[in-house]
């Protein structure tokens, strides 16, 4: 029992400050590319600000919309953030779950992200919510399969389908180097999974923010923590999965899981600020044309090189 | 996990299985009745990782949030109602089909409980459970294997053929009509 | 836990399958119907191979064909349905009840 609190308030306490840094991230890589002057202090409380600003929003609802199910949306989409979190090893043997399948849970977890955007879309009985929730379901169902398979091709050298042992097998030479074609898928479709620009279609500004348009208040300050929480879980995952995980030289395991998982939400909050949004239409031809036989030519690879 | 807890967990997923299960159909939103029928499925994979088959439980949960997404974009497309703000029952033959989901379950049941199945548990701890279907995959069982993924393949292709609007001869929505035996001359009204 | 409660919990997922399969008039919710029989037909296949088959992984791979059948009769199930709504108009079954030459 002391064990499971223990390992709630672990997922908690990473969770939060994983979203503040990505927000934090955010914030400076969008003062920076817009060249607004804001200065170290400006930065680190922007972020807050925006959530002061968002959490004292007067709280608009639309009429009939699907309550329960709208309420249950951001609530889903932060548990499955907290258990792509838990199957995140930070040193040898410690994970809040390393379970002997972690890379199948996690799969189904980010799998499962489909359905909280999809009702966020649907629930307030709106247009362009609505259009955005199937944006989302024509990009996650697209991205899931090259995203799977770049994650088993990763597991081949292991042998196991777990985090911890993918982690160990890569003392050697990290999974970057070995699945080449891994990092690259994984980076296209995670963002897509999670919604983030360059794939913010569900969310996109051409909707008028898509499934966040009748949000607000309270509840869109959840559901904005939520999809930062999504994108650090596939980033921790990322990290453990291609870059070693706790492996590094000087400093300890924990650490090197820290600024690995950082180094993988700079690059997609970079990718955010400076690649534009990809149209549905060119997104889902791509994901199945371009990323599904490179995530193939991925399991390929590693198995020649296996052999 | 100790056998408390198991068979208390146990109980809830089924429960939690059955009604969900239950609801699909009284439900008058229809995106409702989908990620009932999710939750459904949810539920049996949890009980599959309570059986120490995990791998199998975490596919059934993986791959029914895909299906079930594909299921109420039909319903949404599909159905009169989707939202579910009227109510109404479209049910035909219903006392019959109660009849014959009775049935069904009293006897299906009956089997399972009457009959002696050979008491023989499995004993291994669940990594090494996916190491035995991964090595069984791959080596005796190959061709059940081999003969899925061709079944998939023809589903794909037979789907796409199913309901493809472009045909070898143009798009489907325009009577299209293959062209004629004898190349068309001045004369052919074709 | 006992592999009659799995059995019975196996049964009432048909049952409920076969009710729904047999009632509905949408397309749709027939297919609904049609899923969770096999949804109780993998919990049933998984309780046996646990229960009595000794850890024998060809239980397991029952299982894991049971999984591909759900996929092809989804697929194959919405590709008859679009189908037949292209040709007839009919969303539910009454609408295709009339011959139509």
């Amino acid at each position: 029992m002391t064990a499971l609190l223990f390992a709630g308030v672990a997922v908690g306490a990473a969770l939060s400050a994983g979203v503040l840094t990505a927000a934090v991230f955010d914030a400076a890589v969008g003062a920076t590319v817009a060249r607004t002057a804001g200065g170290p202090r400006g930065v680190l409380l922007t972020p807050l600000r925006r959530a002061a600003v968002v959490a004292v929003q007067r709280r608009t609802t639309t009429e009939r919309p699907d309550a329960r199910a709208w309420a249950l949306a951001p609530a889903l989409l932060l548990g499955l953030a907290a258990v792509m979190l838990t199957v995140v090893p930070v040193a040898p043997g410690v994970a809040v779950a390393d379970v002997p399948h972690g890379v199948v849970l996690f799969g189904a977890a980010a799998a499962t992200v489909l359905i909280p955007v999809f009702l966020q879309g649907w629930s307030p009985n709106s247009a362009f919510p609505l259009l955005g929730g199937y944006r989302m379901f024509a990009q996650g169902l697209s991205s899931m399969i090259p995203f799977a398979l770049v994650l088993i091709a990763a597991a081949l050298p292991a042998e196991s389908l777990a985090i911890g042992d993918i982690v160990a097998s890569q003392q050697g030479l990290w999974n970057v180097v070995r699945t080449p074609l891994g990092l690259p898928v994984y980076l296209a479709t995670a963002p897509a999974l999670a919604f983030w620009q360059p794939f913010s279609g569900p969310a996109g500004s051409d909707l008028a923010g898509g499934v966040e348009l009748e949000a607000s208040g309270p509840h869109l300050l959840a559901w904005r923590c939520a999809q930062y929480g999504v994108l650090v879980g596939m980033s921790a995952v990322g990290a453990a999965v291609f870059l070693g995980g706790w492996a590094g030289p000087a400093l300890p395991g924990p650490v090197w899981v820290v600024l690995k998982t950082l180094f993988l939400v700079f690059v997609l909050v970079v990718a955010r600020h400076l690649v534009a949004r990809v149209r549905m239409e060119r997104f889902v031809v791509g994901a199945w044309v371009v990323l599904l036989p490179a995530a193939l030519a991925d399991v390929f690879i590693t198995g020649w090189w296996l052999l | 996990m100790t056998s408390w807890a198991v068979d208390s967990a146990f109980a809830v997923f089924a429960v939690a299985a059955v009604v969900t299960g239950f609801l699909v159909f009284r439900t008058d939103s229809m995106v409702r009745a989908s990620f009932w029928l999710l939750a459904s499925f949810v539920n049996v994979g949890l009980i599959l990782v309570l059986l120490n088959a995990r791998f199998l439980g975490f596919s059934v949960v993986l791959m029914m949030a895909g299906e079930m997404s594909v299921m109420a974009i039909f319903m949404v497309m599909l159905m009169m109602n989707p939202a579910g703000l009227n109510p109404m029952t479209m049910v035909h033959q219903h006392r019959a089909s109660v009849a014959a989901g009775v049935t069904a379950f009293l006897a299906l049941a009956g089997v399972g409980i009457v009959v002696d199945f050979p008491d023989d548990p499995a004993r291994q701890d669940p990594a090494q459970v996916t190491a035995e279907l991964g090595v069984e995959e791959l080596g005796d069982s190959m061709l059940v294997f081999q003969t899925a993924g061709a079944a998939l393949l023809a589903t794909m292709i037979g789907g796409i053929a199913v309901t493809s609007r472009r045909g070898r001869y143009g798009t489907a929505d325009e009577g299209s009509v293959p062209p004629p035996l004898d190349p068309p001359d001045a004369e052919s009204a074709l | 836990m006992t592999l009659d409660a799995l059995l019975v919990v196996a049964a009432a997922l048909v049952g409920i399958g076969v009710y729904g399969a047999l009632s509905q008039q949408s397309f749709v919710m027939i297919m609904m119907g049609i899923e969770l029989i096999i949804n109780g037909a993998l919990l049933a296949a998984v309780a046996l191979w646990a229960y009595s088959s000794g850890g024998s992984p060809k239980g397991q791979m029952l299982g894991v064909v049971i999984l591909t059948v759900m996929a092809v009769e989804a697929a194959l199930g919405f590709a008859v349905m679009t189908n037949v709504y292209r040709v007839r108009k009919a969303d539910i079954t009454e609408k295709t009840k009339r011959l139509r030459g």
